[in-house]
């Protein structure tokens, strides 16, 4: 990377000096930041590789299907998209409900690629989408640490760690066509142009980060991110008295128009005006005016007492706005903080007030070892690099340094966050890094300490030559004491290249890991599950895909689909059915509806059933194969959030045995077995066994010797390895009997006379 | 879907599709026409084959002029409703099998006709009193009705097959009978007619193994209907295509043909009386039963056939094979779910191969190339497979003309057009036709498609590519070098 510093007597010398060097090294530069781009799609292609070109899990189908409405429909009817087919009977208004900005990119490339006659699959661009745009986070992430640090190899660096490093890579595999895949890019780039406004002050890249700004706003929730970031940045420098014209010009600017494109999302709206979460942007809005005010006043007066007062009086106006914020938050005019948000700072939160985000294993808090494994060798050279951010410490590294602390906190909060965390990471572990680089690969030996003592001061306007000591000297700011000795460099071959055989081993070993992370752990499309056969070849599970297309081929075009909402996205996709509720999670009720169905006896389930028109359930279960994501062990969260609404018809507590345990075998409470669920998940189960060897794989419990009986329902579709169990709700009986009714009946079991006979028994008299 | 639309080209044609021309013929006629009974059918033997999933009838009848002059045109009715499910209508000369010229054309007749006719013009009128030995092949689609419509996951299936004892003429008929070649001896229903109906007093049908035997009739008069019906066992899928869209892209370039059919199946068998049970389907696929379920599909390819796919709307299905060795290539599809009566299932395959194996050069044209393609392939099973509408698209390379094509399938339609794709500037000339109620055994019938490809449009695209590049180039070099800065130049010259 840096070893540009050649032999000057070597032929090829001429093409590293004086313009023809400078073209050399932008051309080499431009084609190495091309391997790297190369590199990141290619290191996330495994799944379509080893799978097939598919989309992964389960938002990315509400997407994918969304973008194909897009493209059939047009854009002002994807605007106004009403669906009736999912959250039956309600709907959803799904154009003012989502983040348009990814599908209205994958719908442009369409397009191109349409004008240019090329036939590309829709669903060939959504599952590509996310590597290529993970190539242009790499070139982002240069361009950014390239602002942050003198060393001409720090951005390259960091374009190779940010393109396969497996914190990003884990939701930006091919397939993984979710708002993050294009999200992160804009989030990189946006701060990039913004570090590139504040630096020169114009207007013209505080539009550009206003614009961007606004696209990260139309693709991605977590765009509050750089709402804070940006303003708090802003702060902080105001508050380290680094207020500058062109602070304020490039926040202005980007206050202004940043807020008002981001107002153009209809699920946006007015919420920058209104939330809490956007208030902070407001506040520094306003407070940057007073200061540029004060600072125009200090310029026209210069008194310390003036001065003073007048920090005194910014002082009085911040407590009056942020007084006035709580009054108005606590009046209602402006939103309060929304429950995830909360759940930010207090991470027992949800589960205690919202069970449905804690549902959710991406809202979960990091575990320790996540961050080794998602960022390997970063993770220890992050603090370095941010340490090195304070030896240096202009407007920019104070961006890095508030953005690696936020981040930082925040990744430890919500698994999910970890995204944000990893361009920061890369950027400061690539100074870091660099910086040893530098140092330790500049082959020939430095010069006299006599001679380099009095450049040690000097700018770095060497001559366009590439000296790296130079460089380096001009990196270390005088102010620094531990730095005033001049940097003199290595002179031992020894040292020299037992550090760069350890930078190299390590850099090796962080390939290494992260190709087998993405290959092992962020590769699994998890719609197909793949085995291997004792012949070693690879066996495809592909239940959920033939559960789904039974459904789309072999059902009405209307007919509703009850299952927990983890599926929802995927029955709109795949199985192209009406669904009750899915991953939106808009409506609590409705998702507790659907708990109640499945945690309740069949006598309850299935009015709530029929009132809701539900044609078809559709369940998980692993018991066959050893699946453990199946409906069965998620089945606590559809008590819990049912019993967040029905407190007194479901209880979390009869679901467990005496001793506390959650068990399905003999020992099951009754709840448990007249469960809708547990009916559903075991029906007919046992006849797959020698009487009484019913084997659940997941629990790894023995069932009872008789399987439940269902009355109101009935067995319409079993998929190969019983993944996927779809029952048909019978209609209603034709004698007005209840289906249990019946089915005693029909079995020719005597009618019970209990509850005919009333009050003792009188003797007949004639 | 109207009928009457259709116009159907001859059985041996060469049409030019350039001309976008259709050899239609259109015989209007009000629905009192009855045909002049200038034929008389001297003997008539009906044979039925109902060892697929469509029967497959074959008329052979002795024809007579017994009008004054010679006649050229004889009718051949069917009920309404009917005709729309009769495909594959071929007539040939008995005595003379190579003789070729018939033509047949379905009569349009205003919609309140009962009976609507096929036309079928003799190659040479038949002089009076002369007799002529017609063999008339159909098939009749849809025509078999499970019976019961419901049945358990592994019972038997029995078909119900409703027919005329008659065999259907516009003439009389002095003698006939009509044979069934059933493919079981499992035959629980079918319709006895009393002994005096029949010629020679016996018992009506005749039953010897698997073939049945209605008649022999004496003299009939035109029209003459006896319904019957028979029920036999047939637990097998009864596999009907709504439709079949094939495209064949020829590539020069490439020296490739890809071929690709997008399939809409459904089973017309039994549907489950129950809803299905994986632990039945599990146990029986241990000793595999005769199933009226639809499990897999085997596509023979060209010998050569490459790099084949499956896929449906929701992306790849693992579950299919591919064997290809010098002497075959077979692709064995397994549909995700077992296609149980009623069901329906969707797919689309595809394959490439050698054009070399497919396409000629003319001898002494050098720009005139001759390609040999199968009209569709589709899977072959032992059943049959029925299509209610077939439709090819040739996709020749851009700039090719002077296109014409000839197939012996029975066609309805034939546009062409242009088909846009991969840069084309122009767009490739494709060839599309229709044809209507198609079977699997015509699998192996041929198109030939003669097109003239000129050494010029060879170099179309590499060119336009090579111009548009350039292009790409000149305008960067020039929006490179403005200067649209607002202040000052910085730069001091």
């Amino acid at each position: 990377m840096a070893v540009t510093a050649t032999n000057s007597d070597s032929p090829t010398s001429i093409f590293f000096k004086g313009e023809t060097g400078r073209n050399t090294r932008g051309l080499l530069r431009l084609i190495i930041l091309c391997t790297i781009a190369a590199a990141a799609v290619a290191s996330r292609l495994f799944s379509v590789i080893r799978f097939e070109s598919i989309i992964h899990e389960f938002d990315p189908w509400f997407n994918f299907r969304a973008t194909k409405y897009l493209i059939q429909h047009g854009f002002y009817n994807f605007w106004d998209w009403f669906d009736d087919r999912t959250w039956h009977p309600l709907g959803r208004v799904t154009g003012g409900t989502l983040y348009p900005g990814l599908m209205v990119t994958s719908g442009a490339i369409y397009h191109f690629l349409r004008f240019l006659t090329l036939p590309v699959d829709i669903r060939n661009i959504c599952v590509l989408l996310a590597p290529a745009f993970s190539g242009l986070t790499a070139f982002a992430t240069y361009l950014l640490t390239s602002e942050m640090s003198d060393s001409p190899s720090a951005g390259l660096l960091a374009a190779c760690f940010m393109g396969i490093t497996p914190g990003y890579i884990s939701r930006s595999v091919a397939g993984s066509y979710d708002n993050e895949a294009i999200a992160i890019f804009l989030l990189v780039f946006t701060f990039y142009l913004w570090i590139k406004a504040v630096k020169v002050g114009s207007v013209m890249w505080g539009g550009l980060t206003a614009l961007f700004y606004g696209y990260m706003v139309s693709a991605w929730g977590g765009y509050v991110f750089i709402t804070n970031l940006i303003p708090l940045h802003a702060f902080v420098l105001i508050c380290m008295g680094r207020f500058s014209p062109r602070l304020y010009v490039s926040y202005t600017t980007w206050y202004a128009l940043g807020t008002l494109a981001s107002m153009q999302i209809p699920f946006v709206g007015f919420l920058p005006i209104r939330s809490s979460d956007h208030m902070s942007a407001l506040g520094i809005f306003g407070l940057i005016q007073l200061v540029g005010f004060t600072e125009y006043i200090r310029a026209q007066l210069p008194s310390k007492q003036f001065q003073t007062l007048l920090r005194a009086m910014v002082l009085i106006v911040f407590g009056v706005a942020f007084g006035g914020l709580v009054l108005l938050t606590v009046s209602g005019t402006i939103a309060p903080w929304s429950g995830r948000f909360y759940s930010l700072w207090d991470t027992g939160y949800a589960k205690i007030h919202i069970p449905i985000i804690a549902s959710v294993s991406e809202h979960q808090p990091t575990a320790w070892p996540a961050f080794f494994f998602d960022l390997n060798m970063l993770i220890w050279l992050f603090p370095a690099g941010v340490y090195m951010c304070f030896r240096n410490l202009r407007d920019e590294q104070v961006f890095v340094v508030i953005y690696a602390v936020l981040s930082s906190y925040f990744a430890g909060v919500m698994v999910r966050l970890m995204l944000t965390l990893t361009p920061i990471v890369c950027v400061a572990a690539a100074m870091a890094l660099s910086q040893i680089l530098d140092t330790f690969l500049v082959a020939e030996a430095p010069a006299e300490p006599s001679g380099d003592a009095t450049k040690a001061n000097g700018s770095a306007s060497s001559n366009g030559s590439a000296n790296i000591k130079d460089k380096l000297n001009s990196a270390i700011p005088e102010s620094l004491r531990s730095t005033k000795a001049p940097l003199v460099g290595i002179y031992s071959y020894l040292s020299k290249s037992l550090t760069a055989g350890a930078v190299t081993a390590y850099l090796l070993l962080f390939v290494l890991h992260c190709t087998w992370v993405t290959s092992n752990a962020y590769s699994s499309p998890s719609v197909v599950l793949a085995s291997r056969l004792p012949d070693g070849s690879q066996h495809i599970i592909d239940d959920y895909r033939e559960a789904y297309y039974w459904l789309r081929q072999n059902t009405k075009q209307d007919a509703k689909v009850m299952s927990w909402w983890d599926y929802g996205y995927q029955i709109g996709g795949m199985a192209d059915r009406p669904t009750l509720v899915d991953n939106n999670t808009w409506n609590n009720t409705h998702i507790a509806t659907v708990g109640k169905a499945m945690s309740s006896r069949e006598e309850v389930s299935y009015p709530i059933m029929r009132q809701h028109e539900v044609d078809y359930v559709l369940v998980v279960f692993g018991g066959l194969l050893g699946y453990s994501g199946d409906d069965i062990n998620k089945f606590l969260w559809m008590v819990r959030i049912a019993e967040g609404i029905w407190p007194d018809e479901v209880k979390e507590r009869d679901f467990f045995t005496a001793r506390g345990e959650y068990r399905v075998d003999d020992e099951a409470t009754p709840t448990m077995k007249n469960s809708l669920m547990y009916k559903m998940s075991y029906y007919n189960y046992n006849s797959l066994f020698p009487a009484g060897q019913a084997q659940d794989r997941v629990r790894g419990s023995k069932l009872p010797a008789t399987g439940p009986e269902l009355s109101t329902l009935e067995e319409a579709f079993t998929s190969e390895n019983w993944i996927i169990r779809i029952y048909k709700v019978k209609d209603l009986d034709n004698l007005g009997r209840t289906h249990q009714e019946a089915g005693a009946f029909g079995k020719g079991n005597k009618r019970k006379k209990g509850g005919k006979r009333r009050g003792a028994r009188v003797l007949r008299v004639d | 879907m109207r009928l009457f639309n259709w116009a159907l080209v001859a059985l041996t044609s060469l049409a030019s599709a350039d001309s976008n021309l259709t050899h239609e013929s259109r015989n209007i006629l009000p629905s009192t026409f009855k045909p002049a009974q200038h034929f008389r059918n001297v003997n008539l033997v009906r044979n039925i084959n109902l060892e697929k999933s469509f029967p497959r009838e074959t008329i052979n009848v002795v024809i007579e002029n017994i009008d004054n002059a010679p006649q050229q045109e004889y009718f051949l009715p069917f009920e309404q409703g009917s005709i729309g499910r009769v495909g594959g209508l071929e007539v040939k000369d008995k005595k003379e099998p190579e003789r070729t010229g018939f033509v047949v054309d379905v009569v349009e007749v205003d919609p309140y006709s009962t009976t609507e006719y096929y036309k079928i013009t003799l190659p040479t009128p038949l002089p009076s009193k002369q007799q002529l030995t017609l063999s008339i092949t159909y098939y009749a689609l849809s025509a078999l009705t499970p019976l019961p419509a419901q049945i358990g996951q592994t019972d038997k299936q029995y078909v119900l097959h409703t027919f005329s004892a008659y065999a259907p003429s516009a003439y009389t008929t002095s003698k006939q009978k009509t044979k069934l070649k059933l493919p079981t001896v499992d035959v629980p229903d079918a319709t006895t007619l009393p002994p005096e109906l029949n010629a020679e007093g016996k018992e009506d049908p005749q039953k010897q193994g698997t073939s049945f035997t209605y008649g022999p009739y004496n003299e009939l008069p035109a029209g003459a209907v006896q319904e019957v019906s028979v029920r036999y066992d047939f637990t097998k899928p009864l596999v009907h295509g709504k439709l079949l869209e094939r495209d064949v892209e020829v590539s020069h370039w490439g020296n490739n043909v890809a071929f690709e059919e997008r399939h809409w199946l459904t089973n017309r068998a039994a549907t489950l009386k129950n809803h299905f049970s994986r632990v039945t389907y599990a146990q029986s696929a241990y000793y595999n039963p005769p199933s009226s379920a639809l499990k897999e599909l085997r596509f023979p390819l060209a010998v050569g056939s490459a790099d084949p796919y499956f896929v449906d709307d929701i992306g790849n299905v693992s579950t299919s094979r591919f064997r290809s060795n010098m002497r075959e290539a077979n692709l064995e599809l397994k549909p995700r779910y077992p296609i149980f009566g009623g069901w329906n299932y969707s797919f689309k395959v595809g394959w490439n191969s050698d054009l070399k194996e497919f396409l000629r050069r003319v001898k002494g044209a050098s720009n005139t190339y001759v390609l040999k393609v199968p009209f569709f392939e589709g899977p072959k099973q032992a059943e049959g497979v029925e299509y209610e509408r077939v439709v090819t698209r040739i996709i020749l390379p851009e700039g090719a003309k002077n296109i014409k094509f000839s197939t012996t399938i029975t066609l309805t339609s034939n546009t062409t057009s242009l088909h846009r794709t991969f840069m084309d500037t122009m767009g490739r000339t494709s060839l599309e036709l229709t044809a209507l109620n198609v079977v699997d055994e015509f699998r192996e019938r041929d198109l030939v498609v003669t097109y003239e490809y000129p050494f010029s449009a060879r170099f179309r695209k590499p060119l336009v590519i090579f111009g548009g590049l350039m292009a790409v180039f000149a305008v960067s070099w020039v929006l490179g070098n403005l200067d649209v800065s607002i202040g000052r130049k910085q730069k001091s010259v």
